[in-house]
Parts: structure tokens; sequence; C-alpha cells
């Protein structure tokens, strides 16, 4: 198969979505400018943004932050150290090295030495990972960029992530979170800072091929902790769809932001930094411990008792889970002494 | 185990190694392996292949998985 644009290489990726196959010099063009086109109508970025980078080891965020260095953003990397045994290891390795290999640090976080590493605190209060990883990464990437003047935070989220959450809220009529989901989440006097998404129109086949095909060597292997995650269900069921049907996707999340579409009339932007749930065991994108605050309907929000986050309630989300998380380890003690 | 007369697919996130006689399009070993294509990028050594492309016996194709949770 010939490269559909230039028509002389042998085409190395074939996207059935776009009618399209590329070979590799044409493919960077190709998904650099869906990238760029994607900030540009959307309004995501500026020039003058410093950008903070969130980054996993995964292949999205590490082609995310390749691509806005490209670009000439001021970009750093922001690596949040989960405490799970080996895997995260493996994932800040690459993150270093691919850092190293353009020149930067990432600023580093280790959730071990915040007290707070995921698989343990899981335990400690009973609730699935997935859904307390969402809230002290939401509340790290937060603290970091406001403390270090960043302008913007950005995540590697990209079309299936979109969509899957998309099918997600809409079979659970999440009126709510489908109001507020958006690759731009803006920012606030309150302390909040403004969130992007701007792999939001490529889909993880073209990230997987784009990092491939860059010699980015990011971790393939899957977070050990997401094995049962809801989103994977919803993810299945759209590839199902795509197979058949390819452009479905894209059709779907372009139809969603549509200002006309009615299920995000009176979209307010988010308030809370709290607000863009991942999904929770049996609540979908409807975390438990997000929901006071992301369904805050436009009260003040104001500075977390304990930390000066911004929140909607006293303490915010994500002392509570810490405090819970002490209370725990604190009477697990006492029943041991006993 | 290396077999000249077959082509060999690579699932290492499945810790799986499959056996397929070829030729074969990618598409086909895809199949064969119950791997649906929107969700994998299948390469040979450091290049990337279409899905029409045709793999011959004695060569080792990955297929790599690239959906991502949580």
């Amino acid at each position: 198969m010939k490269c559909k644009r230039c028509r002389r290489a042998e085409a190395a990726v074939d996207l059935p979505s776009h009618h399209a196959a590329f070979c590799p010099d044409c493919f960077f063009l190709f998904f650099r400018r869906q990238v760029t086109e994607g900030i540009r109508k959307l309004r995501l970025l500026s020039p003058r943004d410093r950008v903070l980078v969130c980054v996993s080891g995964g292949k999205d965020s590490l082609v995310l932050w390749d691509v806005l260095i490209d670009e000439g953003y001021e970009t750093e990397g922001l690596y949040i150290d989960l405490g799970i045994d080996g895997y995260s290891d493996r994932s800040k390795e690459k993150v270093l090295a691919y850092a190293a290999s353009r020149g930067k640090t990432p600023i580093v976080v280790e959730l071990a030495k915040e007290g707070i590493p995921i698989p343990e605190a899981a335990r400690c209060v009973r609730m699935q990972e997935c859904a307390i990883c969402g809230t002290v990464k939401r509340y790290f990437f937060n603290r970091v960029a406001a403390e270090g003047k960043f302008t913007v935070v950005a995540t590697g989220h990209n079309l299936d992530d979109e969509t899957a959450r998309l099918l997600g809220n809409l079979l659970h009529w999440q009126h709510g979170h489908l109001a507020r989901q958006h690759p731009l989440l803006p920012g606030s006097d309150e302390g909040l800072v403004r969130k992007v998404k701007p792999l939001w129109r490529v889909s993880e086949v073209e990230t997987a091929a784009y990092g491939f095909l860059k010699g980015i060597d990011y971790v393939t292997e899957e977070c050990p902790m997401s094995e049962e995650a809801t989103s994977l269900v919803y993810k299945e069921a759209l590839s199902r769809i795509e197979d058949r049907m390819p452009g479905t996707r894209i059709v779907f999340y372009k139809g969603f932001l549509d200002p006309s579409n009615p299920l995000r009339k009176g979209a307010q932007p988010p308030e809370s930094a709290d607000d863009d749930s991942t999904p929770a065991g049996g609540a979908p994108y409807a975390d438990a411990m997000n929901v006071e605050e992301a369904g805050a309907p436009g009260g003040a929000a104001r500075a977390c008792a304990s930390c000066g986050a911004p929140t909607y309630t006293e303490t915010c989300s994500f002392c509570r889970l810490k405090e819970r998380v002490r209370v725990a380890r604190s009477q697990r003690a006492a029943r041991v002494s006993r | 185990m290396y077999n000249a007369s077959m082509i060999t697919v690579r699932l290492p996130q499945k810790k799986k190694e499959l056996e397929i006689p070829g030729p074969r399009r990618v598409m086909d070993l895809l199949a064969d392996a119950g791997v649906r294509p929107t969700t994998v990028i299948v390469t040979r050594g450091k290049k990337l292949l279409t899905k029409d492309h045709r793999v011959e016996d004695g060569e080792t194709i990955d297929v790599i998985s690239v959906v991502s949770g949580g």
C-alpha cells in the first residue's frame, strides 16, 4: 500500500477512520496537524502558556510532551509515582529516559513520601484504586501547577479515552458530568489551574503509532490496578463499533462537543479541582468522593481548611481521603498491638 | 521456538506466542489471533505494518495492545 499523501513511499500506518494511509514522514505531519488543529479549534493553548505536562510513562502522555516540545511550547513534565510495586519504577524509568533525551528533568511527586501510596490507600478505605488515583492525581496536578506558576495543565487523554468517558456518562445519564466534559476545563481565581487535553482528536492507535515511529520508549504494560476499570468495558464496546464503522468515534465526540448539542446547553465551566472525574466502582464517572464538589451548583469556592486547595467544602476531597487513610492505619495499628 | 515454515505472532502483553502458517495478511493474522485491529499496532523489528501487509513464513511480528485503562 502506498502513502496516500506523497504517493511514493510505502505506507506504515493505515487509518480507515480517515480513509487514509501514510508513510512515516507524512504520518508525522498528519498527526501533528491533528493535535495543533485540536488546540487551535478549542483554543486550548496560547504560545505564551507555561504548560505542565502530566506524564505517566505511557504512550499518550509522552507523545503529548513530544509534540508540545516540537511545537515550541514552554513545557515541564510532572510524574506522579503512585507507589505501585514494580510498575511505578518501570514507568518512572521511561519518563526519566525520555525527559533526558529532550534535555529535561521532570518534577517528581512520590505518593509514598506524601503518605498516600495508591495500593495501600485503596486497601485502607476499601475503594477502587482508579477512583483514589484520580482524586490524588488531580490534586497534585493542580497543586504543582499553582505552586510552579504554570498557566495550564495538559494531560494525554485521547479520543478513545474521551469517547469511553462520554459513553459511560450517557449510559448512566450523568447530566452534570456531561455538561462539564470537555477538552478544556477553565481555571478560576480561587486557585484552580486551567486543564487541557490536546490529544482529543487522535486515537490510541494513532498515538501508539506516532510513539513507535518516533522511537519513544514508553511503558506498554497496563497498570495492574486498572484491570477491572469500567472505562475498558466502554472502550471495548466502542472499538467493536469502530471496527465495523470506521470514523464513528470522532463523529460521536465532535457531535457531543458541538455547542448546539442540547446536552452541552447551559454547560458551566467546572469550578472544582475535583471535577474531571474518572471511573469509580459501580457508579462510573461519579466518584463518590467528588460528587458533592463536582455537583456544587454555583456556590463560591473557598480554600481547603487543611491544605488551601480550592474546594466547596470545609476540607478538600484529597485531605478527607488522606484523613480516612490515617484513621484506618491507626485503627489497624491498634488492632495489631492488642 | 523459531519455526521457518510458520509465521510467529507474538503478543507480549498477553505473554502469548502463536505459530500460524503463511503467507497471511496482517488483518488475517489478527483475526486468527482473536485481536481487533483498532486495539493494536503491529510491528516487525523497527517497522510498523499496515493491516494489508503480507507476512511470509519464517517472519516474526509483534502485536502491541494500545488500550490503556483507568
